[in-house]
Formats: C-alpha cells, structure tokens, sequence
C-alpha cells in the first residue's frame, strides 16, 4: 500500500523535493521505462534526403548492421534539422517491407514473373546491350560520321547520385548511345536554357537560406509551402522581418495561406502576367537605370535584319514555316555574330540541317547551363539607351501592349490586384532593398517553358535584383540529385558540365567543335581545355593530340534524341532495350498509355528501381491489357527487374537546388540482390568490355578504350564513389588533385571528369562531406557541402556592388572592392577574377576572362552583361511572349493568327491527337483548364510514395479539386467520382470540392479550372488513375519538355467506362470535337 | 539528479559537457539538456531569446549523445588510384613536361 501510494504521481510530488512539478516529480514509473529510439545506435551515419531537390541533412542512426531510426540533421544549414513527411517516412521507404530485394524476370511472352540470380540477369543484359548496339549501329547519317547506335536508350538519373550519373554517362557514350536521358528534361530542362542564356549559367542564381534577406518574395508557378515545405521556412523568416510575400498560382494552397498577397491566374498565361509587369516597370520609370546600363544589354544595338512579333503579328523574324524553326540570325547584335549561326556553315550544311532545323531542335540551348552563346566581335552600344534598336527601346516596344487591361483579359487577374503586385514588388527592387523570384514545374512544363523564365530574368534584370542578398531566381527542383544530373548529364545533348554533345554536321574535328562553341571572352573562351580534360578522364592514355584526344569516340547528335523522341523510335520499331533507372515513365512521362505502347514494342527493358513500379509491370496488369489493346501473351518485351540499394545502402552526392553537393554515406550494405547504380553500371562495363576484348572492330574501340578501372570494396565488389568523385574533380600530371576550373589545359596535362565540379576533391578532401553546423558560420553555409562554381552561393555576385565596386547600399551589401587588398571580398567567394580592379578596361583584342572589363559581372556570357534580350541561345525567340497552351479554351488576343508557340514541337499520331482550341470548331468539348500538382505526402510518379504506408495512408488517393460553382454546374459531389476527358485519355478520381479553385473571368467568359496531383498508378498500396493519361506530347522546342501544367478537359460525374469501353469513351470524344490528324497542329 | 546549477558551475569553471556529466554520473547529453533545457539532439528550434541561454553550445550537440558520428572526408586510397592512372598516361605527363 505504501508503496503504491508512493508512486501517486501527485503525492510524490508533494511530498518530495520537487513541489511544482517541474523536475523528478513528473517521472513516472513508464516514462523511466522509455528509452530514445536512437538510444541504441552504434554509430550515426551522416546523410542527405532523397527526395526532393531541397537537400535535407539526415541522420541515419545504425545499431548492429541495421538502420534503426533515420532525423534531420539539426546542423544542416539548408533544413536546420527539419524534415518533411517524405523525408521524416525515409527508413519506411529504406527499410520497409515493400522493397524488391530479388532479380525478376519475364520471358517474352511470359504471364508472370520469374525469379532469376543477379549473376545470370546481368550477364543476359549485357549479350542484349551488345546485340541491340550493333543492330542499331549507324556509323554515318547523310554522309556525315555519327558512330552511334540507336538500338538502345535510357531514362533516369535525378534520383541517383552525381557519381552514378556519371558512370552511366560515360559508359553509354562510348558505346555510341545518345538516347540518355534522365528526369530532368521533363522538370527542369527549360530553367538550363531559360537561366543560361539570361545570365551565363543555368542554376538557381541563389539558395534557399538567402530568401530570409529578401524584402519582397514572388512565388510563383511554384507551391512551395507543400512541394518544397524544408525549404520554404526560408520564407518563413523572410516574412517574421517584414518582407512581402505574394503567390500567383491557379490553385490556392498552404503556400497562398502563408502569403500577404495571391493572385489566382489562369494557368499557362504567365508570360502575359510578366509581361505586364515588365511593361509597369519600363512605362512607370521603376528599372534600376545604374544597374540597367552598367550590367544589362540594354544598350546593345540589335541587327536592322531583326522584326519582332509586334511586327509580324505573332512570328519573330527569321521564321521557317515548313521546317517550324527560327533561323535566328537576324537576332543578333550588330557588330557581333554567334560562333554556332552564322560564319561556319556552307550550303551542304543548310541541306543536311534542314536550313538548320536539326541544330534548332537538337537541345542546343541546355549547352548553356554553364556558358553563354558563342559571342564573337564587338557589340555596338547607345549608352543613352534612345537608339531605335537598342535592347532597351526593342523592349520597350515589345511589352507595350501588355497593359494592366491586357493581363485581364488573358491571365484573369484583376486590374486592382495586378496593379498591387507590381507596387510591391518595384517598391523592394532599388539600391536598398531586393525581391526574389521562385518558381518550380509551374513555369518549366510549357511548350514555352523557357520563355516563362527568360520573362522573369529580364524583369529581375531591370530591377537589378541579380546577383544581390535577397534577390535572384530560385528554381526550385524536385528530385534530390536532378541539378546533377543536369550538371553532370544523362542528357542526349549534354556533355559534363554543359558541354555541348558533338553534332554531325557541325562538330566534325575538335577544332570544329571549339570553334563553334566557345565564346571569344569570358570563361566559356575556355571550353576546349574543359573538353580536352573531359576526354582525358574518359580515355586516358589513348586520349593524345595525334588523334583529337579521342574526340572521334563520342557519338554524335543529329537533332532530337530527348525522351520523347525516344518513344516514337520504340513505336516505329528502331530502339530494342530500354533502362529505366529510378523513372516510371508508364505514370510520370507525358502520354502514359503511348509510354506503355512504346515499351511494348522493345525486345528487352531493364527495370532498376526498389519495387514493381507501373513501368515494369504494364504488360501484366497495365490499362492496355484490360481495355484490350495489348494482350500479355502477344507481347514480346522481356522484362528484367532489378531492385536497387537505397541512399543509405551506398555512398555518393547529390547536387541539390541550390548547386549544392552533399555527400551521403554508406550505412549498411543492401541486402538481397539490392545494388546500388554505381554498382550496376561498372559491372555492366566490365562484362561488356570482357566479352568484346579482342574484337578489332573499330566500333568497339570507345568502349575498350575506355578508362574502367575503379577500384571496388566490400562483399558485392561496390565501386569506390570517391574515386569517381576524384575523376570529376581532375587532377593534375603529378596526380594532384585539381582545386580549379582555371587549373585545366587544352594539351592533355589534366584530367577532369565535370569542369564546373572541379575543386569538389581539393586536396584529396572530399568537400562535399563538409558539415559545420550552421549556428558556427554565416548564412551563406559556405563550410557546408560545395558549391559549383568554385562554392559560390550566389551567382554573378559582381552585380551585388555598384560598378565602383561599392555595395550599392550597406543594407545589400554583399561582395566588395577592397581597394588596400587589391581584391574582392565580403560574404562569399566572388563570382569574379578575384583581383580584377572594377575599372578595369580589356585592352584590344583581349581574350578570354581578360576580355571582359572590372564592371562586366556575368562571367560566362561572351559579352559580360545580363541579357534582356537573347539575340542566340533561345530557338523560339530572344523575347517571351504570351502564347496560348497547346490545348486552350482561349484566343491569343495578341496574335489572332498564332495563338499557340510557332516553333512548338508536335508529335502529330495516333495516341498522341490534340485539341480544338479557342474559337475552333470542337474546342467547346474541352471547355476546362486542368493543372496539375505535386502533394507534400508523395513523390513525383509515385515509386517512392505509393509503397511506404506512412505517405500512402496521408494521402490515399488520388483527388479532382474543382470550385463549388463548377461542382454545381456539372452535377459533381464532393467525395463522389468524376470523370476527366481529353483527346488522349480518361480518367477518374474522387472529387474535392473546394474554394481553393477559384474561377476567373477570361475573354469576358467564366473560366474554371481543375486541379489534379499527378503521383497515382495502379500499383501500390494507394492507387489511381495516372493523370499523364490525358497529357500530350507536345514540347518546348528549346529543352524538349512536355507541357501538362495547362491543357484543357472537359469533366462529367461518375466514374470512367471499364474494358474496351474505354477507348471507345475517348474516341466518341474525339469524334465529337471533329479531331483530326491536323487538328491543333497549325503554326 | 544534478541541479541545473551544478552542471551550469561546471561549465562556466571551463569543462565540457562530457567532462562535467562523467562528474555529475550523468549522461553528457541529459547535462546538457539540464543546463540548457534545450535536447542535445538538435530536435528542438531555436527562438531568439534562446541564444542568451547560459551554457548553449552553437550547433554540434548531437555529438553529446555519445553515439559516434560517421563522416569521413579523406580516403588513401583514391591517391594510389589517381597516381595509377597518371603512371598509365605517358602523354599527359610529357604535355606537363612541355608546359614547364
């Protein structure tokens, strides 16, 4: 009884020391019981997120061999501990138990799966990569040496690490396959181009942890507070010291809940919105004029040849019709040409190119990523900036029609909410105060994505926002390594480190590819040590100047070769095997049913990914096989299924948002025949090189040639990362690792795998392993992680000091001259020549970095300056301008006779049939504008969301938000189902009624719009219809990236028919709209 | 269990957190959590006024809870690696002959 009356929580309290309760007294019994989940660990294993792009620190906790809780990492700069519910279910997604951990296999034909021993399935893939090479081999294509094959083809890399990418890169390439391509085509390519040719280089101008110095922050084609929601607590802070913060977004959301201002607009009409801010600030005398003139082309004179779309009613000059591209000559400076367009070609390439058209669509543009367009001459500048053809007055004319009344009319905003934006943001835009722009997948997935985010370059450029604290453009990526695998390519067009993949009518001879890439000035006049050094890391001691250091190896491009393109040579037969490495095109891809088409056309398909994701199983259970349109036993796809090691289970870097590389290590080895990537792809080469030695075929060549010699450890022979890492990084002749891009030479006296990540393994440091907490340094965390370029947080930071080399306030003050030191200083490592005085003047026929003044801040751009204007790099014109989607219920009001972007990329077929728009015949049957979204709770196409019980059971199933007025309009219930139609598909999904939905007035008629997640499929433990059933493949023609954030629809209550029903559903749909093979395909 | 004054001496006398709990028979991270009232784990945020906090430690803390970290930045062997390579490749060693 004593006893028990002792352990009375309040007589013990009472009667003991601790009267109030605050110390021992409150311990019960049980809660002396507990123990931390972490309290048995035998070692913390320091980590990285793999999800999104964000970056999140994470501390794996490991107990005798097994991962036993997985937190945020408290000292990690970029998430300050947190993590969100993706990150904080990651050991359910590492650990649970709806991992694949054996090797599957399905013979042609087959009804199921079969299990087969890693040994014997890799051995069998390889004979199939060799079969489907030389079946697809091409060693010439009109006339000119391609030495390439289009037999095989891979999709995936933003989900694997910097060094995985790299492998996979470098292997593929020397066996002449172009078709690699990874998820960061279908997010993020249009930023590579949109960034690049506006600043030099192709990524976030800023981090995340900068935007609590912003004074305004614009969020737009961006739901940050759910997509990004570690990241956005940068806002947080930004907005608890006062800044402003608007979101414009059709959909409101947390991230609209947080903000002082959000402006619902109609999706796909962001150009017209930014336009119209452009037109305010240029017509109400609210640009920046120092910044403006000093670090802008404002002043460059532009060719008399060039006519803009306020001149040829919707066409820039230079438009062919037949071929749909822009010859962009007549864009350039005066006094100027670019290396690439102009002097080089001959009649003979005019033929083979189409007139060039192969060039234009061969993703040249991403070539930016890192280097501007090759500029040479000397441009022509009015300083006063009154010249009829100066950038300045081109723009001035070019925007003046996008009035507050215009932005109405086509983006749905309010004449009195525009104007509000535009005061806020021009009232934090000076000397003293800075806005920042963020965006993600809302901007980039147009068939103008680029142009959305060269329209707001040129709006942070007037306002001098570049460069500065607080300012910038932050693209927010969605994948933990899709930056990287940017940076590092699985990319048809892109060398590491944004070099440009050779083209065969073009890149003929190493010189030829200098010539016509490098610029004359700046860094980029430094391209062929970057290449010379790339071909060393790949060929080695077979790389000398006797035979171009091998450049003959690398197969070439002749114009598309993106994903998409990749599917239509599955269609028609001509690519055999397929890898998909970490991608699920079946649900995440534009056109899923044509994915799955295509796929059911290949002879083998390898599947490396942690379970039995939509894209390995379609021909068993996909939506083809219950309406009937594909059969399992008449297919004859093999299908291997490999599961893959998770973050935790091996070790390499990620490249986050932000540029930034962080290192993950090992913690436990995989289990079962789990690998990791790097595994994957090394011991592929290896048994590919072992059963081609000896051969004497000069195809073979590249790939025996190839340097393949890392050294492996551990009881699955894993590859060590590190020394991938190293072969990035460069060395030197005396094995040195390399701290420096400008340490690289032309003669082959360095190695470097990826220039732009050259100083990652200074001094045999792996950099990106550092992690000294953030409360020890400042906020730029430069002690943390790396950086490219040469760890700088924010780029062109030149621009944050005037060009005297003062802060232009002490409030922004940044990066500085110091006068006495005779060098930059400040905050972060100068984006600049360290010593170069600010009123440095290049002497006369300077070139190289030496060719640019001490005030010339955009170091990759040929000439110096942010550009308003791109007079090359942009295909489908060097100013945005408002285009209507693909699929639209609306006219462009500004172009009657070209509503749509001209130089679109169509892929007119059966499958694949587009719409009606506007004032069309038929557009009526679509009269609904459907976006699409990521939710917090699960990860882009759903393979690792949908298997984790944790995210599923947050979010179980997929969800048709519409407005209460369109609810009652179209008999729709909340909860019930409904119906969604396009000229590609149907699918259903529960509806959610709601005011987030808001309906806009457009064109003087009520406009509603719809909003769908796109992360469902039919696997997994929360299932769905996939909304790319209804999307089209219909790209950018700069980066090839697919526009499914505006399309139009029509929805009706109740569920969708089943079985052959189906298509019939979709076909009476077509039929009723009048769809032809030529229906939305007009210029 | 130790007051957050004793642990708190300790401290400000100049010892650490691992010094002053073998002291005190306590658990680093519990005497840091006890002078601190914040977790050594890191799994609480800061606000402003908790920067004033005597005896806080500016990040780091996680290695208080006694479990070793894991996060190696240096491997010996990627300089035989690289040294193997730059062995194998006569041209590259005679371009950097040339250069000099």
């Amino acid at each position: 009884m004593t006893t028990w009356l002792g352990n009375w929580p309040a007589l013990r309290q009472l009667t003991g020391p601790d009267p109030l309760g605050r110390g021992a007294a409150a311990a019960s019994r049980k809660t002396r019981r507990l123990t931390a989940r972490v309290a048995g660990a035998d070692r913390v294993v320091k980590s990285v997120c793999p999800y999104c792009a964000v970056g999140c620190g994470q501390n794996v906790y490991v107990a005798d061999d097994q991962v036993i809780q997985i937190e945020g990492d408290p000292d990690s700069p970029v998430s300050r501990g947190r993590l969100c519910p993706k990150g904080s279910a990651s050991l359910q997604l590492t650990t649970g138990p709806n991992r694949g951990h054996q090797v599957l296999y399905r013979r042609p034909h087959g009804t199921d799966w079969e299990p087969l021993d890693l040994d014997t399935a890799l051995d069998m893939v390889a004979d199939r990569v060799i079969a489907a090479r030389r079946e697809g081999w091409q060693w010439e294509q009109d006339g000119k040496r391609v030495r390439r094959t289009m037999g095989l083809a891979s999709l995936g890399g933003a989900t694997l690490d910097n060094e995985e990418n790299y492998l996979i890169k470098k292997l593929f390439s020397s066996l002449g396959v172009v078709q690699v391509e990874n998820q960061a085509r279908i997010c993020h390519s249009s930023t590579v181009v949109g960034l690049g040719t506006s600043f030099g280089r192709g990524g976030s101008t800023t981090f995340p942890g900068d935007l609590q110095n912003s004074d305004c922050i614009v969020i737009q084609g961006s739901n940050m507070a759910e997509s990004h929601p570690v990241a956005y607590q940068w806002v947080v802070e930004a907005k608890a010291r006062g800044a402003a913060v608007i979101h414009i977004d059709p959909r409101f959301s947390r991230t609209s809940a947080l903000a002082d201002v959000y402006v619902p607009l109609r999706a796909g009409t962001d150009i017209a919105f930014l336009g119209g801010v452009i037109n305010h600030v240029l017509t109400e005398g609210k640009w920046f004029e120092e910044y403006v003139k000093a670090y802008t082309n404002a002043s460059t004179i532009v060719s008399e040849d060039f006519r803009d779309t306020e001149d040829l009613g919707g066409l820039f000059s230079g438009f062919h019709e037949g071929t749909r591209h822009y010859e962009p000559d007549s864009w350039q400076y005066e006094g100027m040409v670019v290396g690439a367009a102009s002097g080089s070609r001959d009649q003979e390439y005019n033929e083979l190119t189409h007139d060039g058209e192969s060039r234009a669509s061969s993703g040249h543009g991403e070539s930016h990523g890192s280097g501007g367009p090759a500029l040479h001459g000397n441009p022509e500048r009015d300083e006063t900036l009154q010249h009829p053809r100066c950038v300045f007055q081109i723009l001035k004319r070019h925007y003046a029609r996008y009035t507050p009344e215009l932005v109405e009319e086509i983006c749905g905003v309010p004449p009195e909410t525009f104007r509000r934006v535009c005061d806020l943001i021009t009232a934090n835009s000076n000397r003293d105060r800075t806005t920042a722009f963020v965006y993600a997948v809302g901007w980039t997935q147009h068939t103008v994505g680029v142009q959305f985010i060269r329209a707001a370059s040129i709006l942070q450029l007037l306002l001098g926002n570049i460069g500065r604290p607080g300012g910038g453009i932050e693209a927010m990526r969605g994948h933990a390594s899709i930056q990287g695998s940017s940076d590092i390519p699985t990319l048809f067009d892109l060398l590491p480190g944004y070099l440009p993949m050779p083209h065969a009518h073009q890149h003929e001879t190493l010189a030829d590819f200098v010539k016509a890439d490098s610029a004359q000035r700046g860094y980029w006049a430094n391209m062929d040590a970057y290449m010379v050094s790339l071909l060393k890391a790949w060929w080695g001691p077979k790389a000398t100047p006797d035979n171009d250091f091998c450049f003959d190896y690398l197969p070439r491009i002749t114009g598309s070769h993106s994903t998409y393109d990749t599917v239509v040579e599955q269609l028609e037969g001509r690519c055999k095997g397929y890898f998909l490495m970490g991608e699920n095109p079946a649900v995440g891809s534009a056109n899923s049913h044509l994915q799955r088409m295509a796929m059911a056309q290949l002879d083998w398909l390898v599947v490396r990914d942690f379970a039995q994701i939509e894209s390995a199983t379609w021909w068993k259970d996909g939506p083809e096989i219950e309406t009937g349109e594909l059969t399992t036993e008449d297919i004859a796809t093999e299908v291997f299924f490999f599961p893959a090691a998770a973050h935790i289970e091996k070790a390499g870097s990620f490249t986050n948002t932000q540029r930034l590389l962080q290192w993950h290590h090992q913690a436990v080895e995989p289990r079962g025949d789990c690998r990791s990537d790097l595994w994957f792809t090394y011991h592929l080469g290896r048994r590919i090189r072992e059963k081609l030695a000896g051969s004497t075929d000069e195809m073979d060549r590249p790939v025996l040639d190839l340097t393949w010699d890392y050294p492996t450890e551990g009881p699955n022979d894993e590859p060590v990362a590190e020394a991938v890492l190293a072969e990035i990084n460069g060395w030197d002749a005396d094995g040195k690792h390399l701290s420096s891009y400008t340490q690289l030479a032309a003669d082959g006296s360095t190695v470097c795998g990826c220039w732009i990540y050259c100083g990652v393994y200074a001094d045999g440091v792996n950099q990106a392993t550092r992690r000294k907490p953030y409360l020890q340094q400042d906020w730029t965390g430069r002690e943390w992680g790396w950086a490219w370029p040469a760890n700088r947080r924010i780029l062109y930071n030149r621009a944050s000091a005037d060009p005297s080399g003062k802060p232009w306030s002490e409030r922004k003050a940044y990066i500085w001259w110091d006068a006495e030191e005779g060098k930059w200083v400040g905050h972060d490592v100068p984006d600049f020549v360290p010593d170069k005085r600010p009123d440095y003047e290049p002497p006369d026929g300077a070139i190289g970095p030496e060719g640019l003044s001490g005030s010339d801040p955009f170091i990759m751009q040929g000439d110096g300056r942010g550009w308003l204007f791109a007079p090359a790099g942009v295909v489908d014109g060097p100013l945005p301008t408002h285009y209507e989607p693909q699929d639209s219920p609306f006219t462009n009001p500004l172009y009657p006779d070209h509503d749509r972007n001209p130089a679109r990329r169509l892929y007119p077929r059966p499958g694949n049939r587009l719409q009606p728009s506007g004032d069309e015949p038929g557009a009526e049957v679509f009269p609904f504008v459907l976006t699409t979204y990521r939710l917090t709770e699960h990860f882009t196409s759903g393979g690792m969301s949908r298997w984790a019980p944790y995210l599923s059971e947050l979010q179980p199933a997929l969800a048709v938000e519409v407005s209460p007025e369109l609810a009652a309009d179209r008999g729709l219930t909340n909860w019930g189902w409904a119906t969604v139609v396009s000229a590609r598909g149907a699918i259903e999904a529960r509806v959610l009624v709601t005011d987030r939905m808001t309906p806009l007035t457009v064109q003087g008629r009520r406009m509603h719009q719809i909003g769908m997640p796109y992360h469902f499929g039919p696997n997994g433990l929360v299932t769905g219809d996939a909304v790319n059933e209804l999307t089209s493949i219909t790209l950018d023609p700069n980066a090839h990236i697919q526009e499914v954030k505006a399309l139009a629809v029509d929805i009706v209550a109740g569920r969708r028919p089943r079985g052959p029903a189906l298509p019939a559903f979709v076909e009476e749909y077509r039929e009723r709209a009048g769809i032809t093979a030529e229906t939305g395909t007009a210029v | 269990m130790p007051t957050r004054e004793e642990v708190l001496r300790r401290i400000d006398a100049g010892e650490g957190y691992e010094d002053a709990g073998r002291a005190l028979g306590i658990p680093a991270g519990l005497a840091y959590l006890i002078a601190t009232g914040l977790p050594a784990d890191g799994s609480d945020s800061l606000a402003p006024e908790d920067y004033e906090r005597p005896g806080l430690r500016l990040g780091g803390t996680q290695a208080l809870l006694g479990v070793p970290h894991h996060n190696p930045s240096e491997r010996r062997s990627i300089s035989e690696f690289v040294h193997g390579r730059v062995r194998a490749d006569a041209q590259m060693r005679a371009a950097a002959t040339t250069q000099q």
